[in-house]
């Protein structure tokens, strides 16, 4: 399962050339602010400029097609729950299910919303390495021990990925078979406890050598930062969008009839 | 078991990332050198096993295991599960970056439970000691979770109602599911290697050995 976020970071465009610092601070207060909408005409335009984000970007098709699979799943069941569950008039039943628009209104927001933000998201963390993002993070007053944290965490989980999908097979290759029963979760807890054994293992031998290699705490990095005139561009140009979006989402300015589809 | 973003209102965005820095700061206190690649394995650990179903019926659950976290890292556990939860934000768009605080205090919130009920084994003894405290830190974790997401579902507003009263339906088999997991893997854990629970109380024979070489 190909999980790095940071596999296409080489590829050249505006946002990937933008300063990470810069990136990361712009493009989080417009997630911020995108959150905070409350009509439709306002996340769908949020959804046009996180298409338009990452497009720019040029991040391939594929690779956000593959981290969206992974949101729908979450957020397809609100379509089928809200119109049937919101405490609105009814407009019409399904099966003796009151359907009310309020509802669809509402999981439409949702939804448009989350697209948006996560299509952002990714545009922020795939389009520099990852260790660089981090980096950035820890230069933007992220806690220390907070952003080693994320890296040490980022680089194990490849490790004991591989090393879960070796026992898989060796469990599956002694005839092991998933059911729902009390065997499958105690060898299931077994099996969580082993991984845990094992990674534990390996860590205190990497911490050991990266003790004995001079690691006191401080995240060295070769990584320079160069902020130009143009990255505080990008900056204040997305920060001030977000700002206009949000105040024109409050301003009520799309809100024409009071229980209406806006 | 994750808000999804823009779900929540802005009050109860604000009230987790608040709730959030606190308890991350309270719990990140003193935190030593040493412990950073400990607590980071555990949250690999986590996160990976989060991938790990198990099938009830036509349908499958994934493991949670925000209580094995409490129970393994103790006070801990909750940067751990935070920096878990901003991992999956990152890499999979899993709940999402702003609802990070409420998904923090609800997972995070029932580790530390977790850790709470835990400790409170040695205030007994009786055979598979381990094996139920650990069940029953599994369960409180899940089931902590499952009633602050209903209560961050509950108070955005009334046409989440009924979505709250699912959530804590679906939680009833996921309870039964960690407790076994986390109970079964407690008790593995306390005989093959018992220094890395929680709040362990050692002999003093058995902790020169394991820390001496660090």
């Amino acid at each position: 399962m190909a999980l790095d976020i940071d596999r296409y970071s080489n590829i050249d465009s505006s946002i990937s050339r933008w300063d990470p610092r810069f990136k990361i601070f712009a493009l989080g207060i417009l997630i911020i602010s995108i959150a905070l909408f409350k009509t439709i005409p306002m996340a769908l335009a949020a959804l046009v400029i996180a298409t338009m984000i990452i497009g720019m970007s040029a991040l391939p098709l594929h690779f956000i097609s593959h981290g969206l699979s992974f949101i729908l799943i979450f957020l397809v069941p609100f379509f089928f729950i809200m119109p049937f569950s919101y405490p609105g008039e009814a407009a019409f039943h399904i099966m003796g299910l009151p359907f009310a628009w309020e509802g669809l209104r509402y999981a439409t927001l949702i939804f448009t919303k989350a697209l948006a933000i996560v299509l952002i998201s990714f545009t922020i963390f795939g389009s520099s390495r990852f260790d660089v993002s981090m980096i950035a993070l820890q230069k933007l007053k992220c806690p220390k021990i907070f952003v080693q944290m994320l890296l040490f965490t980022y680089r194990y989980t490849y490790v004991f990925l591989d090393e879960m999908h070796r026992m898989h097979t060796s469990m599956h290759s002694r005839g092991f078979v998933a059911g729902p029963n009390a065997q499958t979760l105690r060898i299931y807890g077994n099996f969580i406890g082993t991984l845990l054994v094992r990674s534990f293992e390996r860590t205190d031998r990497v911490y050991k050598a990266m003790l004995s290699k001079g690691y006191q705490g401080e995240l060295h990095s070769m990584v320079k930062f160069h902020s130009s005139f143009q990255d505080i561009f990008k900056g204040l140009i997305v920060v001030g969008l977000s700002m206009a979006l949000l105040l024109s989402d409050y301003a009520g300015i799309y809100k024409v009839a009071e229980r209406g589809w806006y | 078991m994750h808000i999804s973003e823009g779900v929540l209102s802005a009050p109860v965005l604000i009230t987790g990332i608040v709730g959030t820095a606190v308890l991350a700061a309270a719990t990140m206190r003193k935190m030593d050198l040493e412990e950073i690649p400990k607590v980071s394995v555990i949250t690999s650990v986590f996160f990976v096993s989060s991938l790990i179903h198990v099938p009830i019926g036509v349908t499958s659950v994934h493991l949670i295991l925000n209580g094995l976290v409490g129970v393994i890292l103790g006070w801990r556990a909750f940067p751990a599960v935070l920096v878990g939860l901003v991992l999956q934000a990152i890499l999979f768009g899993h709940g999402g970056v702003t609802v990070i605080g409420v998904n923090s205090l609800m997972m995070g919130g029932g580790a530390l439970i977790a850790y709470i009920v835990w400790k409170q084994r040695y205030h007994f003894s009786f055979k598979r000691r381990e094996f139920i405290f650990g069940a029953l830190a599994g369960a409180t974790g899940v089931g902590i979770s499952g009633i602050v997401l209903a209560v961050a579902l509950a108070t955005t507003g009334e046409a989440f109602h009924a979505v709250a009263g699912a959530v804590l339906l679906a939680h009833i088999p996921i309870i039964i599911i960690e407790a076994g997991v986390v109970g079964a893997c407690a008790e593995f854990l306390s005989r093959v290697k018992p220094e890395i629970l929680g709040g362990q109380r050692l002999a003093p024979s058995t902790t020169a050995g394991s820390d001496a070489a660090v």
